[in-house]
This record gives C-alpha cells, structure tokens and sequence, in this order.
C-alpha cells in the first residue's frame, strides 16, 4: 500500500516550484495549479507530460542577480534581475547578469555543457557586496561580487575573465574538485585562469595570438600602474609598482614558490604558482594556433574532467598529453605541442609513447 | 583603542596581502564615533563566527582585526562566507572610516 501511494506522487514539491519559473507559460500554469491544487492534479497525464517536457528542456542554468545594498550578510540581498528580466538601472546588476549568460553560452556551446554542474545549475550572483571589498569570489553554490576601494580595485562586475574565473572554480568543484592548496590547489586557480581566458577570447572572437592572455585587466583604478592580476603569456609581468610590488607569478618549474599551506601563504601560494601550468596553456594555444577553445580547450577541459582531487602539474601534464592522443591521435601536432608546452616550463611528460599507440 | 584590518586571500592575494593595514584610533574619532567603534568592537569579539572560509569556497578573503586597548591586545580572524553579522558589521565601519 505505502509503495503504491508513493508512486502516484510524481510531482514533488521542488520540482514544481523549479517550474514555476519556467519560460514556457503552460508549464508555469500547470505548475501553479499543481501547487495549488496538488491532491486531486497529482499524476494527471497533462501535467506529467508538460514536466517531463520541461525536464528534458535545453538551456537551463537561469540567471538571478542579487544586490547585497553594501552588506555582509547574503540571506539580506533582495532581488535585482532575474532571467528573461529587461535591463535595470543598476549597471553592476546588468554586467554581472551579461557575464553570466555569455559564460553559460560559451560552456553550452564550446563543450556542450549545461550550465556548472552539467545540469543546468541556477547561476545566482550577488552585487554590491560589503564596502570597499576589493574581491570576488566563488562561495560554493554562488558568485559574490565587490565594488572595490575605488582606490586600487574598481568594481568586479565589470571584468568577464574574473566573472568566468569563478564560474570555473564551480565547474571544477563539479568535475575534479581539486583540493584547494598546494599544486592541486594552484592547478584549480589555473583552469579557472584558462576558463577566463577562453571565454574572454571567444566573447571578442580572438585568436591566441591576438589575445592578449591577461586575467582581470578591467579590475584596476585608472591611477594604479598595473596590466592586470595576472598574465598566462608572462607570469611574473603583470605588475611592478611601489604599492604592490612586482608580480611574484612563476613561469618556470624552477621558480616554483614555497609558501605555507595557510590562508596568510595563499594555501600554499595556490595564486602565485598558478602561472606555471597558466603559461603552459597559453604556449599551446599558441603552439597549435587558432582559437584557444578549440583544440586546447578541448584538450584541458577532457583533462579536467579526467583529474582528481589530488591531481599535480605533472599528473595534470600527463594527461594533457593522453587526451590529445585520444581527440586527436597519437603523434599529431596537437599532442606534440602539448609536450613542447609543458617541457618549456619544466614538466616533462612521463606517459610513455608506446602506451599512447594503444589508446 | 586602536583597531588595525588586514586581509589576506582573494582572487588578488598576492597584491591584497602588500596593501597596508586600515587602521583606526579612538583618541583621533569624534567621541559619537569612538563610542560606536567599541559597541561594535565589542559586539564582534562576543560573536566573531568562523575563522575560515567555508571549504568549497574560492578566491575568498580571511580578516584579522586587531583591538590594542590600554596593554590589552585582541585578535578577531573571520572570513567571506563565514563571518557573523557583527564582524560584518565591525568590517564595513572600519573599511567606511579608513582610506
């Protein structure tokens, strides 16, 4: 008896009040009068086909931006634009919400992916945090957005590699969680750097050689002598100035920089060792030349959802070079740029030749 | 009472960690300000909230305030997705006061 009762309710709660956001109207009325009306509607066919349509509907991962009004606290954030919503007055609401849709287009175009989780995960952002917060940040299920001091760091809405940064930490979350310190940690900070990349390059249609391979160069005040947080072309280039000193990116195995696994050493330096496997990334996308979403996009992004949470640069290197052989054979140019790329920044691939003809 | 602010962390740590404290004196406020600075000092160091980032968070900020009052000193570490209301609220009056 208590199966069968169970079987009958095919429309749970969650699952109707997600559609009453739905972009077709049929749905969201029958999801309302579900709602509504849920005992004597519950496993009638029209419903249960408009959801199962709904279910299997493209282009989810809808948008909801949130304005924090200068506060800490999030659960206070009201409501500033949501999905299909016209533009607003507030123009860090509307740069955020474009760099949340043009990033949700580059993944569902470029790698056929839906959204961070792959399943249409809701994009939520909040702007407008705290005062003078001179960051943005991915907490785990959302982005949050400062406005900077105005002296050194302006608003981070307007800055789509940082937006896609972000994004990027939650899609490795989704996909090989690396742990956030030390090489799995610098290697996380990286493929959000390349996600960046990617979708700043394809949103103003550059190739690699035209890019200009620079994360968050709209972040700065214009008094502050800086190109940008970081460089993928020239780790260790991106600032050299009296605030702040010099930019302490390595490019180099070499120049690997030892810091303590504590928030005050960066976890580990997880932003400062980043520009190792940055430039790697950035000399195969040069070396194959082209589009960097293309093959090398393809390339890192299969690597990606092939690592793990303790993946290294060498592991991570190595498989770099497995997937090329897969997507584009053993020997190709692809694979021979991916192992020219690493070997300039001091990573040797140790998967041996005769294994990758097998693959 | 002095309160000095350092941040270390973010998506611009390695830039963030060079900037100097934000630093703030009782003896240099107005006496409406000085008296709102330790209501909220004090409210923050009832109830600071947790001293690290959530661990799925990224790119996010840790904060240590610290109060030297007489030849007592305290020390309040926080951080984004895990401070309380009053170390929030001690963050924006000290980042609104300082330049």
């Amino acid at each position: 008896m208590t199966s069968s009762r169970r079987l009958n309710c095919i429309t749970p709660p969650f699952i109707l009040t997600r559609l009453l956001d739905s972009d077709n109207a049929d749905i969201r009325q029958a999801a309302l009068a579900t709602l509504l009306t849920t005992a004597q509607l519950r496993g009638e066919r029209r419903v249960r086909g408009l959801i199962a349509g709904a279910l299997s509907m493209q282009g989810d991962g809808r948008r909801s931006i949130y304005n924090c009004k200068h506060s800490t606290f999030l659960p206070s954030a009201k409501l500033a634009r949501s999905e299909d919503d016209g533009p607003v007055k507030d123009a860090a609401v509307n740069r955020a919400y474009e760099g949340f849709g043009t990033t949700r287009s580059f993944y569902r175009e470029v790698f056929q992916r839906d959204s961070i989780d792959g399943h249409g995960m809701r994009l939520q952002g909040y702007v407008h945090r705290g005062t003078r917060y001179n960051n943005a940040f991915w907490d785990g299920q959302e982005m949050v957005f400062g406005d900077g001091d105005g002296e050194v760091f302006t608003d981070f809405t307007g800055s789509l590699d940082v937006i896609a940064h972000e994004l990027g930490h939650g899609i490795t979350e989704h996909t090989a969680g690396l742990e956030y310190h030390n090489q799995s940690g610098a290697l996380n900070e990286s493929l959000s750097d390349v996600a960046g990349s990617m979708v700043k390059q394809w949103f103003l249609k550059q190739t690699a050689e035209q890019a200009d391979w620079l994360i968050g160069n709209d972040v700065f005040t214009p008094s502050i002598d800086a190109d940008a947080l970081r460089s993928m072309k020239a780790p260790g280039t991106a600032f050299d100035n009296k605030l702040f000193g010099k930019d302490p990116q390595p490019a180099h195995m070499d120049n690997f920089v030892k810091l303590p696994d504590t928030e005050d050493g960066d976890n580990g330096g997880v932003h400062v060792n980043s520009g190792i496997p940055n430039k790697a990334f950035y000399l195969v996308a040069t070396g194959i030349g082209g589009n960097s979403w293309e093959a090398p996009g393809h390339i890192w992004y299969e690597s990606l959802r092939a690592s793990t949470q303790t993946t290294d640069f060498q592991e991570f290197a190595d498989t770099t070079f497995t997937k090329a052989a897969e997507l584009y054979g053993a020997g190709s140019s692809q694979q021979q740029a991916v192992k020219e790329a690493w070997a300039q920044v001091g990573i040797s691939i140790t998967t041996t030749p005769t294994l990758l003809g097998r693959v | 009472m002095r309160v000095s602010l350092t941040t270390r962390g973010g998506l611009a740590a390695p830039i963030v960690r060079r900037l100097p404290p934000r630093v703030l004196d009782t003896d240099q406020l107005p006496d409406t300000d000085a008296r709102e600075l330790r209501r909220l000092v004090a409210a923050a160091t009832a109830d600071p909230g947790g001293a690290h980032p959530a661990p799925a968070a990224r790119d996010a900020v840790t904060y240590t305030i610290t109060i030297d009052d007489n030849s007592r000193s305290t020390t309040l570490t926080s951080a984004d997705t895990s401070m309380s209301r009053a170390f929030g609220d001690l963050l924006t009056w000290v980042e609104r006061h300082t330049s």
